[in-house]
Order: structure tokens, then sequence, then C-alpha cells
């Protein structure tokens, strides 16, 4: 394998997204706006409930988790299944997939970029903020570098889904709905908007056999935890591995079987 | 020569849903199984040898994309074999992707946001082109055309024809052995669409490139290829070079004239005049089919003349639909 093959193409996306100031910054503006309702809507939630702790998470648990989840978000969201669903009703694809290179790859590699651009413009910064303005409510330990791998694995897993549903594409040749429905489960089952703690006991169970809580979930619990039990962090990697090497493979095998149905539209 | 193309017997068929009208007809869609199937390209067989340029005509909706996107890999055929550098294109795309360049008229393959020469290094690691090469491929754009103001402009500021110009260069880039150029010329001006077909010539004539190349434009054919195919509704009408074609088509000349008066009622009254000539009206031009090796345009228009008032004139090339309209009402030898 030819890595500078790959590297190129997340340098390009890096180049890319840096041409777009502007949008950098409306992105960070819109950030603070959510995250000025998020606070307020659970002060509230936690001023109604009347206890300083609901379901074993204290107000400012529950805000870091929320900002944390957010900062997250915006350095792992794809826009996969949108890009994939315009290449397929443009015609476009047949570029894409006249490169020298598996489809699924290159459409992971030319996305790679904004990793790295949301990485150090968006969660590093938030990530900072937190742990300075709450003096060590995170743990500065051994639990970064689990969170580290953890991320890597729930970007895998993210990406593979992703490719699942722009896979349905080929088929429905239409976005829009699917996008939206994809996004609505995965936001709500994967802790990204509300933390599973808070959940009723049978959906958090569901939740918990499901892929999308190791998106967000397991690696927040995972930076927030500052002496894991290692036999459960171990849980938490393992399956987050065995989800990554599952939806991985899904996602290929239906890309292959799809790909013999693309009509490519156009021309 | 080696070929380096070879199809043999290709069909491709799509299933195509029926579609019904209205918003009933709609509803009931959502559980139709009522397909039917439509043939894109009919038993077709060619060979192309290392170096050719070769025009692939027809009107739209021919099956010239589909068969394009078959030897690319694109497409899997129905039945039918291709071989595009002795290997299978759909079996072995990205094998094959290496080994061919694509530009797609209305479809850019370069990267919007940034300047040409990032394009074209990110294209040089994807293709994997050594340090050489690409220095000699630069040199040699360097030498064609004056790239040095392009190179450092971001693609979403070209206007058409350079994008098309930096296209065509991509493609080229990595020398592949075949370029696929469809429709390349379309929507550019004439300056332009002579530069990129003295580009094109050059590139072919410089590496020995294969290049398969679909238009609408004579001009184009006229220009570059030795060799037309023509196919219709998905069958190959012709596979032959262009001088027997022009033997056949090359004297005619289309005269379009508009004249003072009701247009219908002029052209009922040019066809009298002229029996001799085929006459047709849309509605903005009548036109006069000329055989040139029979009677001049100049006499037509001078004999035009002394019966109508004549507004405005132009004189056409025939085109490809004319092309095909005569082979299918007189056929080719």
């Amino acid at each position: 394998m030819n890595l500078k093959k790959y590297v190129t193409l997340t340098k390009a996306g890096i180049i890319e997204s840096l041409q777009f100031r502007l949008g950098t910054f409306v992105l960070a503006v819109g950030n603070i706006l959510y995250l000025i309702v998020v606070y307020y809507l659970w002060k509230a939630i936690y001023a109604s409930a009347g206890s300083e702790t609901v379901n074993g998470m204290t107000f400012s648990d529950t805000l870091i988790y929320l900002v944390l989840a957010t900062a997250l978000f915006n350095f792992m969201e794809m826009y996969t299944v949108w890009e994939m669903g315009r290449s397929i009703q443009s015609g476009k694809i047949v570029l894409e997939l006249l490169k020298p290179m598996k489809y699924r790859s290159y459409l992971f590699w030319t996305y790679s970029g904004q990793f790295v651009t949301n990485f150090f413009f968006t969660f590093l910064p938030t990530f900072i903020a937190v742990a300075v303005v709450t003096h060590g409510a995170v743990h500065m330990g051994l639990n970064l570098l689990f969170f580290v791998i953890s991320v890597i694995m729930a970007i895998s897993l993210n990406y593979s889904i992703n490719f699942i549903v722009g896979t349905i594409c080929v088929y429905t040749e239409s976005i829009w709905g699917i996008n939206i429905m994809k996004q609505v489960i995965v936001l709500l089952l994967s802790g990204a908007t509300i933390p599973l703690a808070f959940f009723p006991e049978p959906l958090r169970t569901i939740a918990y056999y499901l892929p999308f809580q190791s998106i967000y979930n397991a690696p927040l619990s995972i930076l927030l935890d500052a002496h894991p039990d290692p036999k459960e962090l171990a849980a938490t990697l393992g399956t987050q591995l065995l989800w990554c090497i599952l939806t991985a493979l899904i996602s290929k095998l239906f890309w292959k079987v799809s790909l013999r149905r693309i009509t490519v539209n156009g021309g | 020569m080696p070929a380096i193309i070879e199809i043999k017997n290709v069909t491709k068929e799509f299933r195509v849903l029926n579609r019904r009208e209205g918003l009933k007809g709609s509803i009931k869609d959502l559980f139709s199984r009522n397909y039917k199937t439509v043939r894109a390209v009919d038993n077709i067989s060619m060979t192309i040898e290392q170096g050719e340029i070769v025009g692939y005509l027809g009107p739209n909706g021919a099956g010239k994309s589909t068969t394009i996107k078959m030897m690319t890999g694109v497409l899997e055929p129905t039945s039918g074999e291709i071989l595009t550098n002795g290997i299978i294109p759909y079996a072995n795309r990205a094998k094959n992707a290496q080994e061919i360049g694509v530009v797609f008229g209305q479809r850019s393959q370069l990267w919007w946001a940034l300047p040409l020469v990032e394009s074209f290094r990110i294209l040089k690691d994807i293709y994997q082109i050594s340090d050489e090469k690409y220095d000699g491929m630069l040199e040699l754009y360097k030498s064609l055309v004056d790239i040095e103001p392009l190179l450092h402009k971001p693609v979403r500021q070209m206007s058409l024809g350079q994008r098309t110009l930096s296209d065509i260069l991509a493609a080229f880039l990595h020398d592949p052995k075949i370029v696929f150029l469809d429709e390349p010329t379309i929507g550019l001006d004439v300056s332009m669409k002579s530069k990129i077909r003295t580009l094109i010539q050059a590139l072919n004539r410089e590496k020995n490139t294969t290049v398969i190349l679909t238009t609408h434009d004579m001009g184009d054919v006229d220009a570059l290829c030795r060799r037309i195919v023509i196919i219709d509704k998905g069958k190959m009408l012709y596979d032959n070079d262009i001088e027997h074609l022009k033997s056949f088509f090359g004297s005619y000349r289309t005269l379009k004239i508009r004249t003072v008066g009701e247009l219908a009622s002029q052209a009922e009254s040019i066809k009298k005049e002229l029996p001799e000539f085929s006459v047709t009206a849309d509605d903005e031009w009548i036109s006069v089919l000329v055989d040139e090796e029979r009677s001049k345009v100049i006499d037509v228009l001078g004999q035009l003349q002394k019966s109508h008032k004549i507004k405005d004139m132009q004189l056409e090339e025939i085109s490809t639909e004319e092309v095909i309209k005569k082979i299918y009402e007189e056929g080719v030898v």
C-alpha cells in the first residue's frame, strides 16, 4: 500500500477547507449559540428536578459532557451521505469511480483533511477551554491515550455507518429524507444530544446493544472517567472494535453489490 | 499495430420503471413492478489500435456515453466482451483507471477550490507519477499552451474554456494509454475550440495516446479524426475512415435564409422554385441543402434573391444529425 496516495488527499482537504475562512467563523458562532441554548435548557431541567444530581450526574457533569459531545460532533461529523447522494444524482460519481483507488477509501481520504482542520479549530480549543474553566474536571492521564484510540475507532465506525446509508442512495436516488433519518437516529442513540444516563432503562439497554453509542458515548465516557475499571475500559474499547470491523465489512459488501446496479445518470 | 481496445458484440440494457402520469399514477408507481428494458447499446463490435484518434458520433441518447462508460469500467455490459489494454475494465476498475484518462465536457475532475497546480500535484500522487515524468509532462504542456497563468488560478475562477483546457491536461498527466474525451468542446467559442483541437492533436502525436472523442461538432471530427464510428439508437451505423464519408457527404452545405414575409408561405414558394433541392423550414430559418458538386451555393442564393427579399443568411456544414439521417435514407457502403 502506498500511503502517499492517501495523505495527498488529506493535504488537499486541509488546503481546501482553509480556503473558506468565513465558513469556519460562522460555524464557530453557530456553535456558541447552540451551547448557550444547551446551558439554559439543562439549567431549567435541573431546577425543575429540585435535586443536585439527576440520574447520577450533576449539572456541571452534564454540561461538561454535552459541551465535549458537541465539540466531538463538530470534529467527527461527516457529510458523506450528502456527498454520495449528490454524486450519484448528478452523475459526478463517474469521475470518482475512475480514480485508481477504491471508492470507499477515496471518499474517506478526500474527507480526512476536514478532520485535521476541525480538530485544531473546534475540538482542541473547546477541550482546552473546558479543562481550564472546570479546573481539572477532565483528568489528564492515561485516559487521554485511550480516548484517542477510542476516537479513531469512532471515526471509522461513523464513516462506515455513513457509507452504508449513502449507498442506499444508489437505490433511491434521493438523499434528504434518508440523511435526516440517519442524523436523528445517530444523534439520539449515540448520546451526542442527551447523555445515555438520562434514557429510561429499556431504551438505554437497547442503545447499549446498538453500534451508535460507540461513536460518541464511548469515547466521552473514557475521557471523563478518571479512574476507569480496566475491565470496563476493555469492554468499551472491545465493543467499539467489534462494531468497527462489522460495519466496515457490511459497508464494503453492500457497496460491492450496489455498484453493479449503478446506472450512472446523465450523458 | 497492436489493438488497445477490443469490443465484441457488446450489448447494454437498462431496466426502467414504466412511470404513470398524474398524482394517482405516481402513487401507484411506488408499488409498481412494471419495468421495461431499454437497450442503450445493441451488439456493437470494434477494434481500436494504439495511437488512433477515433471520432465517436451519434445524436443525443444514441448510446455514446454508455459505450464509453463500459470501456472505462464504470458500467458492466449486459452481454459481450470488452478488453482494454488486455484487461476486462469493470472487473479491474482501479487497475484500468491507471491506464486511462477521461474528460467529460460538463464535469470537472479538478479540485474546485484549489489552484490548478495543486490539482496536478494531487493527481501526481494518486497516479504515482515519478518526479521525472511529471516534470517532463509539465515541460511538454508549457511548450504546447500558455499554462503559466492558469497554474496558479483556482479552478472555480476559470472560464469554461480555461477549465476544459485544464481538464484535458489533467487527463493526460499520468501519460495514459487511452484518453476518453466526451464532448470536450461543448459550449466553447471558436478560438478556444481550435486551441483545444491543436492541443489534443499534439498530445496524441507526442505520446501516441489513443483518443476516443465523442462530439456533435463536425469541426472537431474534421480537425482530429481519421476514423469515425457512428451509432444511433444503440446500433452501429458506420465504422470507417473519414475520407470515405466525406466523399459521400463532404460536398453538402446547408444554406439557411430568412426572408421578408410569412415564413411558412415563403418556404412553400421556395420549395416550388427549387424542386431539385431538399428545402425545410423551422421557426426561424428556411434551410436548403445544396450539393456543391452539382450547383454552387452562390448560384442558389442568386436565384432566390430574384424572387425573395433576403434579410439574413447562414452557411452551415452538414451536421452529425443530417449525416445520420442521410445514412438512414440512403445507406453507406
